[in-house]
């Protein structure tokens, strides 16, 4: 019980250190920020525009008032409105959050099913002509960046052959089965990285455990090799992989702006790229905030899915 | 080394081709001509023309140029500011841990695009704004990667030695950590290029990384997106081109990664094949029924990257109801080899290649599987020396218990939990009920192995094998262990084989004693006899070594062959006072050498009649 | 006090371990021990995991800093000298670590790793250097050429003869060989021994010699202190404390260990259950829950480690009735 506060309290800090980073990318830069905000392609900003966006921003007041006024409103759910048209940056979030979230999970669950049998049956049949064939294509996919394969995936299926739509959204409660059929390519670009990852890892993490002693022990007590693989094998080579999901997801939540942006699918890529182009800096920083808070969720769901798994954990 | 060698040459000509492209002779890769925008290849333009009529070829040559310098750059400037970073924390620990390495791992909580867009905003897109966001994501890299080996490095006995020398901690650092840290540092530098091109040619793919007119493959893939309809070709140059560099230098970061931690490639696992002969062919032996193991000749064979060994030689055992056969030997002499060839649990690479194992009237290596895992854990079962490793870390040691209750026997999960608790009364274990829910790591050392000797006699074995048990034990749990062990014996008249390298504990609680060196088995006999009058020259040096007697203990010269270098003859000949040439010429066969005594040495009985006379 | 090379008194450690968030656990490693040697004498610190005899001997190289208690070396307390003199101590103290395989660096030559010490105290100038490294391998048993190779081309024992040639290229007057022996095979610990036994008696060297086996040091060591849970249970003359162990636990580990001639054997006692955790001990005698000689008064106080019989001293209020 002890190590589960402990572990809620490290997410805590580490949250509360990512909004002390992104409050602090204001100021660390050189110059002006509502200056730097305002010019655009070597053009120096208007000082009147300059000012008024100060007083907009809260950059006349000292740095520690900004602070609190920033984390108060954090904590509250108000991140501030858009510089562009005054929309409530959480309610442009609360919209879109779940299509993302949608995105997110139909990758990571096509990542996982794939993954994990296949890597587990490579590493049973290490150096066979399906490990061989999986792990050349597991560095392939690896290697292909997202919105590749994302474009490409568009250009094969949508534009030359036809069978699957090129992008767009509809909601499940609309047309279910469209929805779906629009959430096909998207999701399958998601897990690209992600299944990849899944399967090297589980691959390794079997045959680790493969190898070990209580293994040998469990072989030793006349176990069938179905129970000796599930229960001994596998049950042990599952936490790594756990691990390394947690730290993948990091990547694969920067690649859903990829994909969203490819597929036309409108999650949070959409406000967030808009408002990148348009330097709409409470914009941005309320999604950014949302992104790694999601990140940091996830994270500790993995941890406590580890301790699950793993007695040892909650000893320490 | 190929692995590494072709990935290297692969990225190194890419590296090429992108500095030399101000000096090849390439068209303007800014210059538009709208009247052959999106042509196909024509003389002068090999891969044709983009939507703004400018070179292809000559775009991805010096988007190679961009993305790659870019990627460098913040590669460079992450190492140097992560690395210092990593020594610092893992060498001051403390509030310079704080301060350094965690302070750094709240960068890893963003998601690396998200960061890059955050500072974009502000500082507007551009090469110079990508390396610096880049530089920054990577620190925490190249920090966790420095921090680790220092700390590993600090740990070791060597450092501690060179500190107990004296010596300053910058020739520490400098001499000790530092060139243990460079592998894993280039290793990491390699990712971090790699990663880098990554979220560059995702950030140009959105319009937000590199400026246009300049290029860079992934503002080209934007680009042909645009026009994907009218010219799909153009899609592939820039994709292409990106997968191939970016899978390339995956392939280079993989084999460094190996390079840099080498371990041995383990071998195509084979399968447990073992001539299986007609059935019929080769009677069993006499059937005598106080024989629980017999073993004749065993030989057991591995393939190793320096070629075939065969760390197990013509090994003989026989074990009877009720009888403690002691295997006694040193490291590499292939008693725990021989040990697990019996119950079939061989590592993969391995395979016993002749000889058999009689168990009643069946022969253990030619059984099929399913057989003999009917035995394993029933009627043979099997004490393991490392109880820690040796349990699942996993589930509760009372599941593990059960688990194998009813593997062999059909009863019900409850029964099974019953059975074991009274396994585990019987074991010595105190407070049965709770340690029964306990996990393997909650238990003490000797706990443990009673929880496996629990889990071997739960079945009721007829032959117990027990693989250095008490080794890894302190000597006053040892104690009880035996004890548990000698008790057992006598309540069920099991057949121990009991595999050690302490001669004391093989004179406690054997009855037989078989000593094995390199392989073989050299002497064999009852263990009064055996110690009282050794026959054989190496029995009577380990008799020597040993710290029990009024005089100090006498070591034996020279080393333990490695399988690869056995000798031709005699293998203890090298090492041996009393050897002649006829020794080293061949190999001794085991000789009789009075009731149940067998030694392998041509000169036992004249070095014992030469005893006997000066006594 | 009166000529002892080194000297502890009152030496304590107790290991806090701290973390964001973690309450600290106090595991008490090493409390109130006095141990001292002579010049040249060879004393055996005997016990089982936990007992803190690694730590001592750490302590007593000032390799870990002392929660209570001092060390002096010929008089001079470790804790209050200056840096500089620090670094020449160094030269008369060193240690040889039970691990052959991780106690030399893989990536250095082995002649290096030894010249190692001589380069630190400019113990011979540099040119010279060579040669003595040369000395020094011939010195433990091996070829002078050895010094081109790598450690992973030795085996165990070799690599232990090596590191124990680190050790003596300063020229200590003080080793600490912590488990020396205790990785390697029967055959192999008795040529070390034999070794370390050989330098000892020409070097004049004094030795601290670590292990949890209480025969292997018989043959090496003058005195024998024996530990459990931090703590000296009994110390003496080695071949007395053999012969007669006085303190229940002494008795209990020797009866224990096994032994080839039947002659030799002592009736076994066995301890009952675990030892219990070095960051709980037991409040008094700390071997008492497992002595089956305990009474009410074992609760209370520690027991002092008082003089018994000649040149020896045990730490128990009843050892006079099993005497």
């Amino acid at each position: 019980m002890r190590w589960f506060l402990r572990r809620i309290a490290t997410c805590l800090v580490l949250a509360w250190a990512v909004s002390l980073v992104v409050f602090m990318t204001l100021h660390v830069v050189p110059g002006d920020p509502a200056e730097l905000l305002l010019s655009t392609g070597g053009i120096a900003a208007d000082p009147i525009a300059v000012k008024e966006l100060r007083v907009k921003l809260g950059l006349e007041r000292p740095i520690f008032d900004q602070y609190l006024a920033f984390l108060g409103g954090v904590i509250r759910g108000d991140l501030g409105t858009s510089l562009v048209d005054e929309y409530p940056v959480t309610k442009e979030i609360a919209l879109r959050l779940p299509r993302t979230l949608e995105l997110i999970l139909a990758g990571t669950l096509i990542a996982v099913l794939l993954g994990l049998p296949a890597g587990t049956y490579a590493a049973l049949h290490r150096g066979g002509l399906f490990d061989r064939i999986v792990s050349g294509t597991a560095a392939l996919l690896l290697a292909i960046p997202v919105f590749v394969v994302g474009t490409l995936l568009v250009l094969l299926l949508a534009q030359t052959l036809k069978v699957m739509p090129a992008g767009g959204y509809v909601p499940f409660a609309q047309d279910p089965v469209k929805h779906l059929t629009l959430l096909t390519l998207p999701a399958i670009a998601i897990a690209k990285s992600l299944s990849a990852v899944v399967f090297r890892m589980t691959r390794a993490s079997v045959l680790d455990a493969l190898s070990r002693d209580f293994v040998r022990t469990a072989r030793a007590k006349g176990l069938s090799p179905t129970r000796v693989l599930l229960r001994h094998v596998v049950r042990n080579a599952l936490t790594p992989v756990l691990t390394v999901l947690g730290l993948h997801m990091g990547t694969l939540l920067g690649g859903t702006v990829l994909v969203e942006y490819v597929f036309n699918w409108p999650g949070m890529s959409t406000p967030l790229l808009r408002a990148v182009e348009a330097r709409d800096y409470p914009m941005v920083v309320g999604i950014v905030l949302t992104i790694s808070g999601l990140f940091l969720l996830i994270n500790l769901i993995m941890d406590l899915l580890y301790a699950a798994l793993d007695p040892r954990t909650r000893a320490a | 080394m190929t692995r590494l060698w072709i990935p290297g040459a692969f990225v190194a000509a890419i590296i090429l081709v992108a500095l030399l492209a101000p000096l090849l002779d390439l068209p303007n890769p800014i210059r538009q001509d709208v009247a052959r925008r999106l042509s196909g290849p024509i003389p002068g333009s090999p891969l044709g023309r983009d939507e703004f009529g400018r070179d292809v070829l000559s775009r991805l040559i010096w988007g190679a140029r961009t993305s790659l310098g870019v990627a460098f750059a913040s590669a460079l400037i992450a190492g140097t500011i992560g690395t210092l970073i990593g020594l610092i924390g893992g060498w001051f620990r403390g509030l310079g841990e704080l301060l350094t390495v965690r302070l750094v791992d709240v960068i890893l909580c963003f998601p690396p695009i998200l960061l890059a867009l955050l500072v974009v905003t502000l500082l507007g897109p551009g090469a110079a704004t990508l390396i610096l966001v880049l530089s920054v994501l990577y620190v925490p890299g190249f920090a966790r990667v420095a921090y680790a080996e220092v700390l590993s490095a600090r740990s070791n006995d060597y450092v501690e030695a060179v500190r107990a020398l004296g010596a300053s901690t910058g020739r520490i650092l400098l001499r000790t950590v530092l060139p243990n840290i460079a592998g894993p540092v280039l290793v990491q530098f390699s990712l971090a290029v790699a990663a880098a091109v990554v979220v560059e040619s995702g950030l140009s793919f959105l319009g937000l990384g590199v400026v246009p007119p300049a290029p860079s493959w992934g503002l080209m893939i934007r680009g042909a997106r645009a026009t994907m309809e009218q010219a799909p070709l153009m899609l592939l140059w820039p994709c292409v081109a990106l997968t191939l560099t970016i899978l390339t230098m995956n392939l280079l970061c993989d084999a460094l990664r190996d390079a840099v931690d080498p371990r041995t490639p383990a071998q195509r696992p084979r399968r447990r094949l073992v001539d299986r002969l007609v059935p019929g062919l080769l009677p069993p032996p006499a059937v005598e029924p106080e024989r629980v193991l017999d073993l004749r000749g065993l030989t057991v064979e591995i393939e190793t990257p320096l070629g075939r060994i065969r760390p197990v030689d013509d090994v003989s055992l026989t074990v009877r109801a009720g009888e403690t056969v002691a295997i006694v030997g040193e490291s590499g002499s292939g008693k725990s080899l021989t040990a697990t060839s019996v119950i079939g649990l061989l590592p993969p690479a391995a395979r016993p290649v002749s000889g058999s194992a009689w168990f009643g009237d069946r022969d253990l290596l030619r059984l099929p599987e399913p057989v003999l895992r009917q035995l394993r854990g029933g009627a043979i079962a099997m004490i393991f020396q490392d109880p820690m490793s040796s349990l699942n870390p996993v589930h509760r040691v009372g599941d593990q218990v059960a688990e194998a209750i009813r593997a062999h026997r059909q009863t019900s999960a409850a029964n099974a939990q019953a059975q074991a608790l009274d396994l585990f009364r019987r074991v010595g274990i105190a407070d049965p009920e709770r340690r029964l829910r306990a996990f393997p790591h909650e238990l003490s050392g000797g706990m443990r192995q009673r929880v496996m000797i629990a889990m071997a006699i739960a079945n009721r074995p007829a032959l117990l094998i027990a693989d250095e048990p008490t080794t890894a034990l302190d000597v006053t749990v040892q104690a009880q262990i035996l004890d548990l062990l000698a008790e057992l014996k006598r309540e069920t008249g099991t057949a121990l084989v009991f595999i050690t390298h302490s001669l004391a504990v093989v004179a406690e609680i054997a009855d037989r004693v078989t000593v094995m060196y390199a392989g073989q088995v050299v002497e064999e006999g009852e263990v009064a006899g055996v110690f009282a009058n050794p026959l054989h020259p190496y029995t009577r040096a380990l008799l020597a070594a040993v710290h029990e007697a009024d005089a100090a203990p006498v070591g034996i010269p020279g080393v333990v062959p490695q399988p690869h270098a056995f000798p031709a003859g005699c293998r203890f000949a090298p090492r041996c006072a009393h050897a002649l040439a006829a020794c080293a010429a061949s190999l001794p066969a085991l000789e009789e050498a009075g009731e149940e005594r067998r030694v392998r040495c041509i000169r036992w009985a004249e070095l014992s009649g030469a005893r006997e006379a000066a006594a | 006090m009166n000529g002892a090379l080194i000297e502890a008194r009152g030496l304590s450690k107790i290991f806090r371990s701290r973390g964001l968030f973690r309450r600290g656990r106090a595991v008490q490693a090493v409390r109130h021990v006095d141990v001292r040697l002579e010049k040249g004498e060879a004393v055996g610190v005997v016990g089982e995991s936990g007992s803190g005899k690694s730590t001592l001997g750490r302590l007593m190289l000032g390799l870990l800093p002392a929660t209570e208690g001092e060390v002096r070396f010929e008089g001079r307390p470790l804790d209050q000298i200056s840096r500089a003199e620090w670094r020449r101590l160094r030269r008369r103290m060193q240690i040889v670590f039970q691990d052959p395989y991780g106690s030399l660096d893989p990536r250095r030559r082995v002649g290096a790793q030894i010249a190692d010490g001589l380069g630190i105290h400019q113990v011979v100038p540099a040119a010279e250097q060579e040669r003595r490294v040369g000395e020094l391998l011939v010195l433990v048993g091996l070829d002078p050429l050895h010094a081109r190779r790598f450690p992973h081309e030795f085996s165990g024992g070799q690599r232990q003869r090596i590191g124990i040639a680190r050790a003596l290229a300063t020229g200590p007057d003080f080793l600490v060989a912590d488990e020396p022996v205790s990785s390697l095979d029967v055959s192999i610990q008795a040529q070390i021994l034999q070794l370390l036994g050989e330098l000892r008696r020409n070097l004049g060297l004094a030795l601290l010699f670590i292990s949890h086996d209480l025969p292997v040091v018989r043959h090496l060591c003058d005195r024998v202190v024996v530990m459990y849970l931090g703590r000296v249970m009994e110390e003496g003359p080695a071949d007395r404390i053999f012969a007669t162990p006085a303190h229940p636990y002494t008795r209990a580990l020797n009866s224990a260990t096994p032994r080839l001639d039947p002659a030799r054997r002592v009736k076994r006692i066995l301890l009952p259950g675990d030892p219990p955790s070095p960051s709980d001990p037991p409040s008094g005698c700390v071997f008492r829950t497992r002595c089956a000689h305990a009474i009410e008064a074992c609760a209370g106080a520690v027991p002092e480690l008082r003089p018994f019989g000649e040149q020896r001293r045990v730490a128990c209020i009843r050892a006079e009735e099993f005497a």
